[in-house]
């Protein structure tokens, strides 16, 4: 950073705690403060329905945590401006892939539907599950693959309402804030980022602006792009998420918030910051293993060299006086460069490792791995590759070739849920709301996915979230997601809770009474994982009621009664909902 | 995997102490067994816990890994060099300002609550480690300094190997701390991958009392069934730990010896992990990572910055980790790693690019500390390699003989084809 910009936003300040202490925090930081530290407590739990048969002890509510200062985005600093930390090494190869589970219940057209629906969504609703099967998969791609031609209303309006600084251009946010920084857009990126993961009409869309920004990496909140990280989202990743890669890598290189996270801002031909240069080619295109030698990264660093930002706005700005001249070339592409006005010999070498082979394979193997498997068929990959040069680096047809394969259709049962997916399909499955005070609550499922390890966007290294389930398998993980659901079951019978609307859970059982436990349990099965569980795993939550599947079921049984809430986050509990 | 439960004994640990099996013989589950400890008062709860780790008498290894390549320069500055200012011109540890360690190095000035560990012989520091075939890639770097296999097919992690070279490891044995997933290192089956944000996070909501929570670990130990795999094991491992992390939240935790930790999520894995060396719940290896080291810019000065900041914790942090340890220090050896050193020159942006080699220290009772080990290499443009600290030390040659001299293994089934040279970092385990 060559200018005195502030560092780091005072809510981030806050969630870091007395650690960091901020000097005499103004009234926008205290109030910041007071927003990071009820985050830190989980919401309490609701007590049973006053139905509870006598003696029964009520729940106490969890004791307040603090969120770890490692999870924070970034340490404190005394006027100094780290880039991005690296947290965790990903985990690529998984030791023992998980065993198919077959979706059981069902025509063919139902599986196929289901899976589709679990692959290209956040998270399979009934409302999914149908749409898919009444257009068929092949049409409702298509929709998907066109999201202006998808209403959608709701998630339109909650933005336009509760986040509308995210329409501010970066030189606005900086006009506006500048130097007090009290306005970290990161926040508003994240909460909008769930809102529209959980409500959004447009799924596939969704699922792909979160694989993107898992590729092309700006964390939020992280101070440094307090300005610029909402607009990154808006303009490189939602604008291109289904559109052309070598699109979305050329505005990513030229955008603040990239800029400021790999360093690039402050290279020179005299002193290259080799940050960008390396992960251009490591992470975002070619790949480890795509034929660059160490010499490359140099050369990679001195033809970005210009690429850079302006410091009264914040927005992105070509310094020619930085700008190495002379003959540049490598990976097949060289330029004789000789002027110091080189944006457009970047951008050329940009353009050129979109279209690379390696770019296409590198491409092509990640959306198999998010989609398909962990360990995803070659030839799927292979196919794919192709699909992706022969359409000069347009993204929908391969999504289109993807979602048709065998090697997708035969792919049932081999992907987990990752613990932000989980938080998000729980919210959808249970059919929550936007309400009074959205904005809040979406704050609150940030902190918990937090907990849980994967906050969206969190991720503080450049190469984004792993995706695959070994490097998810901490216990810890799977404790959360349990925590989380019965966290929502006890919010969907908190007759104080008006932030957002839960429907009543007692709807997601048919309205005549099924007339035994087990064909409750079924039925709950059904609506909330699309199939009903096995006899043991049926029968293992009747015995969490003490009852048996053959037991009458009355309206005045506590399964559907205050036990209800505890019932439904069993069953989402079940390695059935944590399956892909 | 092997820590499964078949039997239906609490924990699931089919070896535990037999003491400890007869304190719970009878209670009909995990929960229960838990709940029924918790309700117990603190002091009682904690005699109780602690039991022999029968499988094994070796050290904790407690490994921290510091992420995104730490600047060993900064570090364990070489202010005997001249190179290292040439090189440095506005980062570089002044010699006044660095503690001294010997005639060529000093530690950063932000490390000062290590000095006194490093001169009653704690801490050893070795100098110029790295691993065989760097690619300055973080991820590949970390990849494979973890997996510690170069050449050999093996997809494991070291971590997972050295636990699965154990005997009977229970829930405990291979613990990540301060993160809910576990690191590379863990990855594979012959371990749990228990990781916890903390020992007092570690909770599982509706489960209130000893009877909810004996209904909720049978549910879901049932909806669990079946072969092992990446979602059933996890839930399994959690299971398993429930009832130990319990007994733990109500006995509560006071740092002995008057140790202060510092704030920060280091110091609270660090005080959780001396929490359950005391207790005796079976930890054999300990990951924990500390990151934001990536610093190619703004890197700060010997008296502040970012480095500095950074440091502080560090410092602190592992200083009150020794001395809340206490005597149980003897029984326990920390390790730090980083996947890469930085470039010997600074950048334009006062920071520095990926490099090579690099600093580890060991901490610990059983250290021959007080010596900074290792070839030094120099600095100047002709002694390095394309402008990084060359590496002169495998730093699988320090693992090699933590595992060796203080968690009585064989190295080569953990570490196949690892260096068989030795520095005397260690002293043998009795």
């Amino acid at each position: 950073m060559t200018s005195a910009l502030p560092r780091r936003s005072a809510a981030l300040q806050a969630v870091l705690g007395a650690a960091t202490a901020v000097a005499d925090p103004s009234a926008p930081a205290k109030k910041a403060a007071a927003r990071a530290t009820a985050r830190t407590t989980a919401p309490a739990p609701v007590p049973p329905r006053s139905t509870a048969p006598a003696g029964i002890v009520v729940p106490k509510a969890p004791a307040a945590r603090s969120v770890d200062a490692a999870y924070a985005p970034r340490a404190a600093l005394g006027g100094t401006t780290p880039p991005v930390p690296v947290a965790r090494p990903p985990r690529y190869k998984a030791v023992r892939p998980v065993a198919p589970r077959a979706v059981s219940g069902g025509t063919t057209s139902t599986a196929a539907a289901l899976l589709l629906a679990r692959r290209a969504t956040w998270g399979a609703t009934p409302e999914v599950v149908d749409a898919i099967t009444s257009m068929g998969a092949s049409a409702w791609v298509e929709a998907q693959l066109a999201p202006k031609t998808i209403p959608d209303p709701v998630v339109d309006d909650l933005v336009k309402t509760q986040f509308p600084r995210l329409a501010w251009q970066t030189w606005e946010v900086h006009d506006r804030y500048w130097p007090d920084q009290t306005g970290d857009l990161g926040y508003d990126t994240v909460e909008a980022y769930l809102a529209r993961a959980i409500w959004s009409k447009r799924q596939l869309l969704e699922v792909m602006v979160d694989f993107w920004s898992n590729h092309l990496v700006v964390t939020a909140p992280w101070g440094e792009t307090w300005d610029c990280v909402h607009r990154f989202h808006e303009d490189v990743v939602r604008k291109n998420a289904l559109g052309r890669y070598a699109d979305m890598l050329v505005a990513a290189a030229m955008h603040p918030a990239m800029l400021a996270q790999l360093d690039n801002e402050s290279s020179s031909k005299r002193a290259p910051n080799e940050n960008f240069g390396r992960e251009l080619l490591e992470l975002h295109t070619v790949g480890v293993t795509g034929g660059y030698v160490e010499s490359d990264i140099r050369t990679s660093a001195l033809v970005l060299t210009g690429m850079s930002t302006e410091s009264e706005s914040g927005e992105y700005f070509y310094r020619h006086i930085r700008h190495h001249t002379g003959q540049v070339g490598l990976l097949g592409w060289s330029s004789a460069n000789t002027s110091a006005r080189g944006e457009a010999v970047g951008v050329s070498y940009l353009q050129h490792l979109a279209r690379h082979p390696s770019t296409a394979r590198r491409l092509a193997t990640k959306l198999a791995v998010r989609f398909v498997s962990d360990t995803p068929p070659s030839t799927l990959v292979d196919t794919l590759a192709q699909v992706y040069l022969a359409n000069d680096t347009a993204i929908a047809p391969v999504l289109r070739a993807l979602f048709a394969s065998t090697e997708f259709a035969e792919s049932a049962g081999r992907k987990t849920k990752r613990p932000l997916e989980r938080i998000v399909s729980v919210a959808r499955a249970l059919g929550v709301r936007p309400g009074a005070d959205t904005r809040d609550w979406l704050g609150d499922l940030s902190w918990y996915s937090r907990v849980a390890g994967q906050a969206p966007l969190a991720w503080p290294a450049p190469n984004g979230y792993p995706d695959v389930a070994a490097a998810w398998a901490g216990a810890g993980a799977t404790l959360a997601g349990w925590n989380f659901a019965m966290h929502q079951g006890w919010s969907a019978t908190d007759t104080t809770e008006k932030r957002v609307t839960y429907p009543a859970l007692r709807g997601l059982l048919p309205t005549t009474l099924p007339s035994t436990h087990g064909a409750a349990v079924d039925a709950l099965a059904t609506r909330l994982l699309s199939a009903p569980l096995s006899a043991a795993k049926r029968d293992a939550v009747c015995a969490f009621v003490g009852k048996t599947a053959a037991t009458p079921l009355k309206s005045t049984d506590s399964l559907v009664g205050w036990r209800l809430p505890y019932v439904v986050a069993l069953v989402l509990d079940t390695p059935e909902f944590a399956t892909r | 995997m092997t820590a499964t439960t078949t039997c239906g004994c609490p924990e699931g640990v089919a070896a535990m102490a037999p003491s400890r099996r007869a304190l719970l013989a009878g209670a009909s589950a995990l929960g229960a067994a838990g709940a029924t400890l918790a309700l117990a008062g603190p002091a009682e709860a904690m005699t109780r816990l602690t039991f022999a780790d029968a499988g094994y008498t070796g050290d904790t290894l407690v490994v921290l890994s510091f992420r995104g390549g730490i600047d060993g320069l900064s570090v364990v500055a070489p202010v005997g060099d001249p190179s290292y200012y040439t090189a440095r011109p506005s980062i570089a540890i002044p010699q006044s300002r660095g503690l001294k360690l010997d005639a060529r190095f000093a530690l950063h000035p932000a490390l000062a609550p290590l000095l006194p560990l490093y001169t009653s012989g704690k801490l050893a520091v070795v100098h110029a480690v790295g691993q065989p075939n760097p690619t300055r890639s973080h991820f590949t770097d970390m990849d494979e300094m973890e997996r510690a296999a170069p050449g050999s097919s093996l997809r494991t992690g070291w971590l997972d190997r050295m636990v699965g070279a154990t005997a009977t490891p229970g829930p405990f044995a291979g613990t990540t701390m301060g993160s809910t997933t576990a690191p590379r290192s863990f990855l594979g089956d012959l371990t749990a991958d228990l990781a916890m944000r903390s020992v007092d996070s570690f909770t599982l909501s509706g489960a209130w009392d000893a009877a909810e929570t004996t209904r909720w670990t049978t549910a879901l130990r049932a909806l669990h069934e079946g072969p092992a795999d990446q979602v059933t094991t996890p839930a399994r491992t959690a299971l398993d730990a429930l009832s130990t992390a319990a007994t733990l939240q109500t006995a509560g935790y006071t740092p002995a010896n008057g140790a202060v930790y510092p704030n920060g999520g280091l110091a609270d894995a660090l005080k959780d992990t001396a929490r359950l060396v005391k207790a005796g719940v079976g930890l054999r290896a300990v990951s924990i990572d500390s990151g934001n080291w990536d610093m190619h810019t703004d890197l700060g000065s010997s008296t502040g910055g970012w480095m500095f900041s950074q440091l502080s914790e560090v410092g602190k942090a592992l200083a009150a980790f020794m001395t809340d340890l206490g005597a149980a220090a003897d029984r326990v050896t920390l390790v730090t790693m980083s996947e890469f050193g930085r470039r010997v020159t600074e950048n334009g942006s006062g920071g520095v690019d990926h490099g090579y080699g690099n600093f580890s220290f060991v901490l610990g009772g059983g250290v021959n500390g007080g010596s900074v080990y290792g070839t030094w290499p120099g600095l100047a443009p002709d002694q390095t390699q394309a402008g990084d600290l060359k590496a002169t030390t495998d730093y699988r040659s320090v693992l090699a003989e933590v595992l060796e001299k203080r968690c009585r293994l064989t190295a080569s089934t953990v570490l196949p084809g690892a260096p068989t040279t030795r520095l005397g970092l260690l002293k043998q385990k009795a």
